[in-house]
Order: structure tokens, then sequence, then C-alpha cells
């Protein structure tokens, strides 16, 4: 499974390359769906959270390199939403942008995109992000009205008009909505990390503990003001509305099963366990060194690498949400490191199932032979250092601005620290994962 | 055998029709009708029907392609060339020397040979027949081939097997009833959503308006409970979803275990089997959860690439 012949190498030593820092981030709080931002765009949620970090650093009127953002549920008509975000921003509106959706990965992606360009040299700064709303659905005509519709547009006498209307019949009056269904097997995300979770035997009370500890990581980290220069109130919202500081193991273990209810082994996902839809919008800023130091900003990590991957569940040869377990031994092994090398993990909480179950395999000896092709088990994640700031349990998972948080978290936990590197897993719809690993700036 | 040469595919609208009417045993009618209490004489008609040049028209193909969830490529899927041929099948089944009731039979099966690539724009010729009449357990089974060929070689042979419930057949004794073994879930790998429209939509893409499909009401008046998924639209989807591209040369076969009462939720299950050659098959399994019992099993195998 690893590539051998891609060999060994360090991003930093290779000399056509400079090296891409993360500036800072700026986000709204994230609120659960149908709550304070119901009626928010997804534009103008992006806008928010693009004018909050231009607001920070001082980019007024600034022409950036590039924005790259993106969406995972959108509009038709948002076909250009980061331009039309940075038009409304207070960016020069003469910086160019571009959409990029790679479902629950597109924060990530547009980090690693954006990054890469500035290693290259191609641009001097960039500011990556992500926004989603599960509140302003996009709902569209049914098939048979849009077929009707389409067909009518191109029809030019009026008999033809009417035969076409006279298709028309009640039920195609009734809109679609999207789901969080995979399109290929008809299950939804839930349901297919419930198979996952019960592949590899998480318990239940594995699953509240590591919901107990996002909420009261997450809260710990909002009262020693850990977010007061990574989140800008929105709405009214000053932190986000999801996190339960006073939740305990009872309160989760009271909570009843609503995934994997199908299934053989006894259910163990609830509402407590798994992420909510959430309503959001992140963006990181990105430069070169040269960048940053003309504006005099800070430079809290570099961004070393990135690695993609995608499995088969469609077939069920793997779950859905398994991705980054394959992608993780490819980067790690390209770098040269392994799982000690690092101070912060930050494994995105699709389900604290997914998270429990990426390093179940990981740990697992058989598995990371004869599935992942390795020497032997890639390693075990010091739980003391994984998501310390809380993550997508207590926050919650505006699909597409998840990589934004956790890229400026992650690069801020390393400059608070001042040492180290930081391990980034998010896994993504369609079964693919993306990892990454930012490092602390020397001193 | 005797060749019957027809002027084209014949429509499977007018084929229910006759067959509906000639079910109704009237006193002037021909006596027709009588062969549905009546099989025990019976033989299968000695022909072969046959249609040539047929090609598929690229906007039913389209519509066909985008139901069962393939993308709308340049070639055929495999289902869609049994609804392109079945209608020559149906004909040899519409006969009045045909000895079984064509309406209210079941589809047990289906096993296909789909032996290359068959763009849409091939003229193909269809041939089909019934053979092996023979005793069931529950009445008299068939099978009804059909072949389809282009430029003279067979690219594609379909055997359909019906059960014509209640009709005894004099001769042999039937088969004893197989002992099923409980039914086991495997491990889930998807689940179909079907509404109570999909047969309604899978007739208007294959034109096949068997009235046990359409609505609750016209299944009701046929002996179902409600209204059921055609089987080749399972067979099709299944054969979709499950065979990788790439693999050109290869059969396929479904049991028809139980009805798909719609709407319905069929928990799917999928078994792939590769070896260091790559794909050679797979084993499906279309079930409800609720109840615990088996709508189909299916199995896709790798045919040795006779043009490679």
């Amino acid at each position: 499974m690893v590539d051998q012949a891609a060999g060994q190498r360090s991003a930093q030593s290779s000399p056509s390359v400079r090296n891409a820092v993360v500036i800072g981030g700026n986000r709204i709080p994230f609120a659960r769906s149908g709550g304070p931002y119901a009626y928010s765009s997804n534009k103008d949620m992006l806008t928010a959270a693009l004018d909050g970090l231009v607001a920070r650093f001082g980019l007024q009127g600034e022409r950036i390199g590039e924005v790259a953002a993106g969406a995972v549920l959108k509009h038709s008509r948002d076909f250009n939403l980061t331009r039309e975000a940075v038009l409304g921003s207070a960016l020069a509106a003469d910086t160019p942008a571009y959409d990029v959706q790679q479902a629950c990965a597109t924060g990530l992606e547009t980090v690693i995109g954006l990054a890469n360009k500035i290693k290259l040299g191609q641009i001097e700064s960039g500011i990556a992000g992500g926004v989603d709303s599960a509140s302003d659905a996009p709902i569209a005509v049914s098939e048979g009205l849009r077929r009707v519709l389409l067909d009518l547009s191109r029809a030019k006498t009026t008999p033809q008009k009417l035969s076409i209307l006279r298709r028309l019949r009640p039920r195609d009056l009734a809109p679609n909505a999207p789901t969080t269904g995979e399109p290929r097997t008809g299950l939804s995300m839930g349901e297919h990390q419930a198979i996952t979770t019960a592949r590899w035997e998480i318990s239940r009370e594995a699953q509240d503990e590591l919901a107990l500890n996002s909420h009261h990581n997450l809260a710990a980290a909002y009262e020693r003001g850990f977010f007061s220069d990574l989140v800008t109130p929105y709405r009214g919202v000053t932190r986000d509305a999801n996190v339960r500081a006073d939740t305990s193991m009872e309160k989760l273990g009271k909570l009843k099963p609503v995934f994997g209810k199908d299934l053989d082994a006894p259910p163990t996902m609830t509402a407590g366990n798994s992420t909510p839809l959430t309503d959001g919008a992140a963006t990181v800023l990105l430069g070169s060194e040269d960048y940053a130091r003309r504006n005099n900003l800070p430079m809290l990590a570099n961004v070393v690498d990135a690695e993609a991957a995608a499995v088969d569940f469609v077939h069920g040869a793997e779950g859905l949400l398994m991705a980054p377990v394959y992608a993780m031994p490819r980067m790690l092994q390209r770098n040269g490191l392994t799982f000690d090398d690092f101070d912060f993990f930050e494994i995105h909480e699709a389900f604290a199932g997914t998270v429990l179950s990426s390093l179940a395999a990981w740990e697992n000896e058989d598995f990371c032979r004869n599935t992942l092709g390795l020497d032997g088990a890639l390693g075990k994640v010091d739980r003391s250092k994984l998501n310390v700031n809380g993550s997508s349990l207590a926050a919650g998972h505006p699909f597409a601005a998840t990589g934004g948080r956790i890229v400026a978290s992650l690069a801020k936990a390393l400059a608070e620290k001042g040492s180290g590197r930081g391990l980034i897993s998010v896994c993504a719809a369609g079964g693919m994962g993306v990892v990454a690993i930012l490092e602390a700036r020397e001193k | 055998m005797r060749d019957v040469a027809l002027d084209s595919v014949p429509g499977l609208p007018s084929l229910y029709r006759s067959a509906l009417l000639s079910s109704i045993p009237l006193p002037w009618g021909d006596g027709s009708a009588q062969r549905t209490s009546d099989a025990s004489a019976a033989a299968l008609p000695d022909v072969r029907h046959r249609v040539s040049g047929v090609q598929a028209m690229v906007g039913d193909l389209t519509r066909f392609q985008q139901l069962i969830g393939a993308p709308a490529q340049d070639v055929l899927p495999s289902g869609y060339l049994h609804t392109i041929a079945f209608p020559v099948a149906m004909s040899v089944m519409a006969r009045k020397d045909f000895p079984l009731p064509l309406l209210g039979m079941i589809h047990l099966r289906n096993a296909v040979e789909h032996r290359r690539v068959i763009g849409f724009g091939e003229q193909l010729d269809i041939a089909a027949w019934a053979e092996d009449l023979r005793p069931h357990h529950a009445g008299t089974q068939v099978d009804l081939v059909t072949e389809v060929s282009s430029s003279g070689a067979v690219v594609w042979t379909g055997r359909s097997t019906y059960l014509a419930k209640g009709t005894r057949l004099a001769g042999p004794a039937p088969e004893a009833k197989e002992e099923r073994q409980p039914f086991t879930a495997p491990p889930l790998t998807a689940v179909w959503n079907l509404p109570g429209s999909i047969g309604r939509s899978y007739a208007a893409v294959s034109g096949d308006y068997n009235p046990i499909h359409l609505t609750a009401l016209t299944a009701k008046a046929l002996g179902m409970q409600r209204a059921i998924a055609h089987g080749m639209y399972l067979a099709s989807r299944m054969v979709q979803e499950t065979k990788p591209a790439g693999v050109d040369s290869f059969s396929w076969s479904i049991d028809f275990r139980s009805p798909v009462l719609l709407p319905a939720r069929v928990a799917i299950a999928v078994a792939q089997q590769s070896d260091a050659r790559g794909w050679q098959g797979a084993a499906i399994t279309g079930w409800n959860q609720r109840r615990g019992r088996e709508h189909f099993v299916g199995r896709l195998a790798r045919l040795a690439d006779l043009h490679a």
C-alpha cells in the first residue's frame, strides 16, 4: 500500500520550494442548524468570517494572492460562492478566488492547495476557508418538474408547450431536499459509521468518554481565552453554541442510540457521540515568510505536507469514513515520521466512533500488516495529545468549515508551545479522507 | 425448430392487452383461455421468433441508464439488452399454442451471458424461444431464451425462468420442495430506498407495463398485496452497482426469492471476489431487514475474454 518509490524526503530540505506559513485564522462561532444563523446564507457567513479575518490582520483593501473556499451543501446560484463572498468583503475587489468541494475535507483541501501555491512561489498570500449551512440548505424541484421546465424552455410552438405541460403530475410539485445519505449506498453517514463502529467493537462508554473530553476541552479552551483571536462573534453568538461544559458521562449515557439499530451488534451511537448538523464558517490566512515579515504578521506554523486517500466503501471493502487510516502511513513514511514525533493530534470527530475506529486500526498489528501493507502496527496515539482544544463533537461540524477551524486552532496551539508538530486527520463523504502535518516555527 | 421472422419488436402493452383478453373465457371465444387450466397435453411451440436490425433509441437508453444509476455511456447496460430483446420472448409466450398462461406467471430467475461491450448504435438481431418445460412443486416452469447477435456473432444470451403457479403437467412428478436454510443476514453494504413510483418509472423506461408493477390497485387485481418492483430493475441495478468498469465479458444471474412490495427499503450486501488476476465475481443478497426475509440472491462472474 505504501508507495515505496516515493521514498523519504523532508519538505523543508527540498531546495526548490519555500515555506508556507499559517499566519492566523478567523471563524464565526458554530451554531446548531435552525438556530441563530437559520436565515444566514453560505455567502453571508463566509463573508462574515472573511471580514473578521480582514479586521484581525489589517487586510482592508488588500489584494490577496488568492482566496479558496467552498461549501458542501451549495445552491446552484452559488457557483462562484467564494468570489462573491470576496466581493462582499473588505478585501480588494481584484482579489481572485475559487471554489473547492471535497465534502468534509473541503476546508483542509483549500489550505493544502493554497499552501502549495505559496510554496511554489505562485502567490505570496492566500486565504483558505469553508462554510456550510444546514439551515439554509438548497431545495431543488423534482426531477419531473425539472425535465418539464427544461423541455419547455426549448419548445418553440404552443402545441409543443402544451404537450410538454401535460406531462406534469401532482407529485412533480414535491421538492427534493438534500440528505446526508451516500448516493451509491443509500445509507446515511451515521449508518455507515455504525457498521464500522461495530466492526472495531468500539464501546458506548469509549464513545461517550471521547465526546465528554471534546466538550470539556473546548469549554476549557474558551475559559482560558484560547479562541479570543480565532473567533469573531456573529448574530449575537459569541462562542460555539453546541458546547456543553457541564455534560457528564451520566447525561451522555442517558441518550438513546440513533444509528446502527438494524445491525446485529447492540447500537452505541447517540446524538451525544455524533456531531449535530451545524451552521458556520472558518477562514485561515496563509502566506510566504516574506509576506508575513513584510506585513509584520505572526507566523504560527508551517504547512509541511498532506495526503488524500479514498476507500471502496461502496462494496463494503472498507468503512465510509476510514480513508484517513490509509492516507496516514503514506504521509508519515514520506516524511520519515511516526506518531511519536507529534505533540498534537487533531482527528476530526465526525462521530466518536470514527476517531476511535481509526485509532484502533492504527494500533492493530494484523490490520496494519495485511490491509495497510506495513511491517507492523502504525502506532498508538497518545490520548492526552488528542483534540486538546476540543473538536467537532463539541464545536459542531459545518462540513466545509471544519478544516479551517482545525488548521487555525492547531497552528495556534503549536505557536503557544513554541515547538513540535501537529497531525490532522479529516474523513469525508464518498469514502475519502485527507491528512496533513503542521509544524511549529523555530524560535 | 421453425423460424418465424417478425417485422419489428412487438410492443409489450399490446401483448399484455391480448393476454388479458385471452385469459377471460368468452362463450364465443376460440377456447384459448381454457389452456390456463389444462396444460396436460402440453408441449412448447417448436418455433424461434426472430427480429433483425434492432437498434437502441438513445433517449430511451439515457433514461434507463439514469434510472438504474448508470453513467449515460454509449454502451448498453446488460439489463437494457433484456429490455430491448425480451418482448420477442414475450411474443412466443403470447402465442395461442403456448401451453401456459402469460398473465400471472411468476418470474423466478434470470441468467445472462454478456460476451462483449455492445455499442448503442449496433444493429442487433434477436432470436427467442421457449424450452425446458418442466414440473415445479407449485406448478410448471419454463425457460425463455433470448439471444442477441451482432454481425453474426452472439453477444448476449438471456435465460428467464418462469413459473405458472397451479398449472400441472402430465408426466414426471414434480420435484420435491427444496428445503431452504433459514436466512441469516450478511454484513450490510447498502440500502435501496425504492419509492412507490419505481414500478411506474421502470415501466416508462423499459416498456414493461405489467399491471402488477404499476399501482397497488392493479397489483391487487392480480393477487398481489401491493405493487412489486420489476425483477429486471433489481437485476439491472445489481449488475450496475457490482460489476467493475473494464470487465466487459461477464455472466450474471439472479434468483428471486420473494417479491419486493413497494415502497420498499431493500437491504443489500455485496461480497466481491478478487484474486491476483483482479476481480473474479461477486455475490449479492437483497433482503427485508424488518422481516428477515430474502428478496433475491445474485451472482456475477468474469467470463474468459473470448476476444482477447
